[in-house]
């Protein structure tokens, strides 16, 4: 590959906007992270990369080379479309009454003119964009600290307040048996909560093959990376 | 006259590294849509996609700045020589990043908003890309080179996670049990 370099490579020392750099970068640096989970955490993430990498990853190849594209595109569409109360209630929560009202316009249009959530006529058609609100995120958004980092078997990086916020949002799905409410619910047990969540992410993995394996090219060490990436990400989620 | 428009040419090509504040945009909106069309583009093989897009971002990419960064107040206890090495390493590995990301492109809409100024000498870009269901956001940093008014890219986010503050944090935490040669080693 051609080294097409900066001229301002050769001399380091016409760079003087250093300072202002690392004011910048420098604002959680001072902070040694509280990881009182971290041996655990580290295996964790052993255990979930090489599941990812010998089971998961294998069967969502396999299933995309037997199913089509817009049908599995389908039934991620469905499921997002189905999980409207829980970014609905969340952006009511938070006080985002415009994303509120894009989401129930969303809802309202692709349960119809988008057969039972299949097709995304909101967005294609309407643009109207969507706003993936959470629990976690709502916490978050009143002033709720993440607590210290958690690595939840087989569904990854969480922490004390979003994994408290994946308690509330199972609740309000509707893809989650709970005695009682079995009239709201589509799985009428455990077995078929887990059956249905196992082939969602199946499917959503089939929609993006290949994107772990590039996030992990940017990693020295995994698990420190996944952890910060995960709140970083948390952090400017619940921001916007 | 061909001399001139020869002249004018080559001073566009091997100067035109950075951009000025007004272009930022347009510069951007062009340099993405080429990509784009190049990735779409089945005639040309992997490699041979990756080479055109490197050498069409190259000239906007500080490097050198992006690997100062990182290293934090490290940077300045380094020779010359080793800052090279530093530089040159990091580079590659950002390139390398770069590309590999770009095979995820899936012929989504992208859209480009308008700069940001959020100080005197720094911009963001925002980069919108539409998803089925979900909208990625990247945003490019750009920085203003002192004593010119060429501008160029000190760090990229993408869904909200900078790739400089996580390279940062990595380094410092590596070289806190280990030597900077077992990192450029590992770079």
């Amino acid at each position: 590959m051609s080294n097409i370099h900066n001229e301002t490579n050769t001399s380091f020392e016409n760079e003087d906007d250093s300072d202002t750099f690392e004011d910048e970068f420098s604002s959680d640096d001072s902070k040694d992270i509280i990881d009182p989970l971290y041996t655990y955490n580290r295996a964790m993430t052993t255990f979930n990369d090489t599941a990812f990498t010998y089971i998961l990853n294998p069967i969502s190849e396999g299933y995309a080379t037997i199913t089509p594209e817009p049908i599995r595109q389908g039934v991620s569409n469905f499921i997002h479309n189905i999980l409207f109360p829980i970014r609905f209630t969340n952006n009511v929560l938070q006080g985002k009454f415009q994303n509120s009202s894009d989401e129930l316009e969303r809802f309202v249009v692709n349960s119809t003119v988008g057969i039972v959530g299949i097709f995304d006529p909101a967005s294609s058609y309407l643009n109207i964009p969507a706003h993936n609100e959470d629990f976690g995120q709502t916490l978050g958004h009143y002033g709720v600290g993440a607590g210290f980092h958690i690595v939840l078997p087989l569904l990854g990086p969480s922490n004390v307040r979003d994994s408290i916020g994946l308690v509330a949002d199972a609740y309000l799905s509707p893809l989650v048996y709970y005695k009682g409410l079995e009239k709201y619910r589509l799985p009428s047990n455990d077995v078929q909560t887990f059956a249905i969540l196992g082939f969602d992410i199946v499917n959503k993995n089939s929609l993006h093959l290949g994107a772990y394996e590039s996030l992990k090219k940017d990693a020295i060490d995994l698990y420190p990376f996944l952890r910060d990436f995960y709140e970083q990400k948390r952090m400017t989620d619940i921001e916007e | 006259m061909l001399k001139n428009i020869l002249l004018i040419l080559i001073f566009t090509m091997t100067s035109s590294y950075g951009v000025e504040e007004k272009n930022i945009k347009s510069v951007m909106d062009a340099k993405i849509k080429q990509s784009i069309d190049i990735l779409k583009n089945k005639s040309l093989s992997q490699k041979q996609k990756e080479k055109t897009i490197i050498k069409i971002m190259d000239p906007i990419f500080s490097y050198a700045t992006m690997a100062k960064i990182s290293l934090g107040k490290r940077w300045k206890t380094l020779s010359n020589s080793e800052k090279k090495a530093f530089t040159k390493a990091f580079e590659h590995k950002m390139k390398h990043s770069y590309i590999d990301k770009l095979k995820l492109y899936n012929n989504q809409k992208v859209i480009t908003l308008k700069p940001k100024k959020v100080k005197k000498n720094r911009i963001k870009l925002t980069t919108k890309i539409i998803g089925n269901n979900e909208t990625y956001k990247i945003v490019n940093s750009f920085y203003k080179k002192k004593g010119t008014n060429q501008w160029f890219i000190y760090d990229v986010s993408l869904a909200g996670v900078s790739i400089i503050q996580t390279y940062r944090k990595q380094f410092k935490a590596f070289l806190k049990t280990k030597s900077f040669d077992a990192l450029l080693k590992t770079l």
